[in-house]
């Protein structure tokens, strides 16, 4: 059976045509075991986590815990705390880490950053002074290395994206981890791209914190995770307040929880961490690397058309890069193509891609992006490079 | 309402379009409609806000007449433009004041549009009609 069959949004047609998703850096299609695993919760096991002794919470704090479990596995890491999604995750790590840990120390950044690992730091220094240092990107659309070594005597944090969502350029993490732990700087990775293409295991590449989202592959939205290795999990002091991560609560004052559920405060997202669960199970049974292999052959095919039939690809396609075609017309406003090819029933994103500092480096407003994921073939590619000839050669 | 008769018949024209793409390479079509505004002549006063791309438009009253001129980036928005310049443009004031942007929902164009392209529409739509009431 082939990877699309089991996907049932797949099957469905739009605006008469039938659907080729290729939006999948936004978010990834979900597979019909996630959405029967969250329906069976829902259906069968439906209770809060954690407190009441009766069955159904026991099933389901069980299959809550469950998740947790496969994350530090499946990422080799040491915590792991359940969040919204990777911009929580950031979040969580700016106020609980950060606000205590980088008094009067720098931030690395990089100009490739999403928003999501921007705009938290931005709000840190507001608050505290830090002073923030941005690594270039260069012309090739790689991170200016020397520029990062430049800067990075007297940080305490560097933050950077494992996989850029814009360009799918996989940046040296090796490097960037080794120098800056060789400066006493922590490391974050924002890790939403790159998790659902590769394998990456936290504890080998020695990252401090990582953060990701389920929706990106293959589980539901509205969860993802901050992954913290022991020490830094120390160093972390309570965010939110609330139920769940108390240990004890009197009028006087409250004592906190000692593991991951003193971040997670609240009733949790419980049919999410099942769906998530289901879906490392389902890409669990793929072989990732395979795919990213299969996934990359098609991305450098559709950017070598898209070049010949006049356009800027802003990427490299390196072998460990992800498989998002980020291009450009000379002419045709890439709002106007994202129209177009919707007409013919194919999903691409447009805009700045939540990372504008990016695209003002590039001296762009946006661009049109197709990403592709493991239920996308080359018969999807093909037609969209026929749907996109179409639309030159009518439009431009 | 009654729509003026240019006005009329393109809504019949839109009307008649069944498929999706069709309507929207249509309004892409449209873009040659408009009088052009030169880039040149693009500034803080003729854009219209809340588009996703640059769009620019100028109304002037003569004659107790409108004239509209405009231009864009993105074909698509400027084919809405050319859409609003046959509403309106040499028309007189009265009339195209007492024009909403319902004929856009009757013609069908609006539902084939993102939300953001929809209210884009609406945005260029209230600025004609702001420009016009204060050149009269």
């Amino acid at each position: 059976m082939a990877i699309q069959d089991d996907f049932p949004i797949l099957q469905r047609q739009v605006n008469g045509h039938r659907l080729i998703y290729l939006d999948n850096a936004a978010t990834t299609q979900k597979p019909a075991v996630v959405i029967d695993a969250m329906n069976d919760y829902y259906t069968k096991h439906n209770a809060n986590v954690h407190r009441a002794v009766h069955t159904l919470a026991g099933e389901a704090t069980d299959g809550y815990e469950a998740c947790r479990t496969s994350l530090k596995s499946w990422f080799s890491a040491e915590r792991c705390i359940l969040t919204s999604g990777t911009t929580e995750a950031i979040n969580l790590a700016a106020h609980a880490w950060g606000h205590s840990q980088l008094k009067g120390k720098a931030i690395v950044l990089t100009e490739m950053e999403h928003h999501s690992d921007i705009v938290p730091w931005q709000m840190l220094a507001e608050t505290f002074g830090n002073e923030l240092r941005y690594v270039p990107v260069k012309e090739d659309f790689t991170l200016d290395m020397e520029a990062y070594e430049a800067s990075i005597e007297g940080a305490g944090l560097v933050c950077v994206v494992h996989t850029s969502n814009v360009l799918g350029v996989r940046n040296p993490i090796e490097d960037i981890i080794r120098i800056a732990h060789e400066n006493g700087a922590r490391v974050l990775l924002d890790a939403a791209q790159g998790a659902p293409h590769c394998q990456i295991n936290m504890s080998d590449l020695g990252a401090d914190m990582m953060a990701l989202s389920a929706h990106k592959m293959c589980g539901p939205t509205g969860i993802g995770c901050l992954l913290v290795n022991e020490e830094t999990f120390q160093e972390m002091e309570p965010f939110m307040g609330g139920g769940d991560m108390i240990e004890t609560v009197t009028l006087e004052g409250s004592t906190y929880q000692t593991n991951e559920h003193r971040f997670e405060a609240g009733t949790p997202r419980i049919a999410e961490a099942i769906g998530w669960n289901a879906a490392l199970d389902y890409l669990a049974q793929l072989n990732l690397e395979d795919q990213h292999q299969r996934l990359l052959e098609i991305a450098r095919s559709v950017a070598h058309e898209l070049r010949s039939l006049g356009m800027t690809v802003y990427g490299r396609h390196d072998d460990k890069d992800s498989s998002v075609v980020s291009f450009l017309h000379p002419t045709l406003h890439s709002e106007d193509f994202a129209h177009l090819l919707d007409a013919r029933g194919v999903a691409v994103r447009t805009g700045h891609h939540c990372a504008q500092p990016l695209l003002n480096r590039l001296g762009i407003n946006g661009t049109v992006r197709a990403s592709f994921y493991i239920y996308n073939t080359m018969t999807d590619a093909e037609e969209f490079i026929g749907h996109v000839q179409d639309i030159v050669e009518r439009f431009a | 309402m009654t729509y003026p008769e240019q006005l009329s018949e393109l809504i019949e024209d839109f009307k008649s379009i069944d498929d999706r793409m069709e309507r929207l390479e249509y309004v892409f079509d449209l873009a040659s409609e408009v009088n052009e505004l030169p880039t040149s002549e693009w500034n803080d006063s003729t854009r219209i806000n809340g588009c996703q791309s640059e769009a620019h438009v100028r109304v002037d009253v003569e004659d107790s007449h409108v004239h509209i001129y405009s231009g864009a980036d993105s074909k698509l928005v400027q084919g809405l433009m050319g859409i609003l310049t046959i509403a309106i443009d040499k028309q007189p004031v009265d009339m195209a004041q007492s024009l909403t942007p319902d004929f856009a929902v009757e013609m069908g164009i609006l539902n084939s549009l993102s939300p953001s392209r929809s209210n884009g529409f609406r945005n260029m739509f209230d600025k004609v009609m702001n420009d016009l009431s204060e050149a009269e």
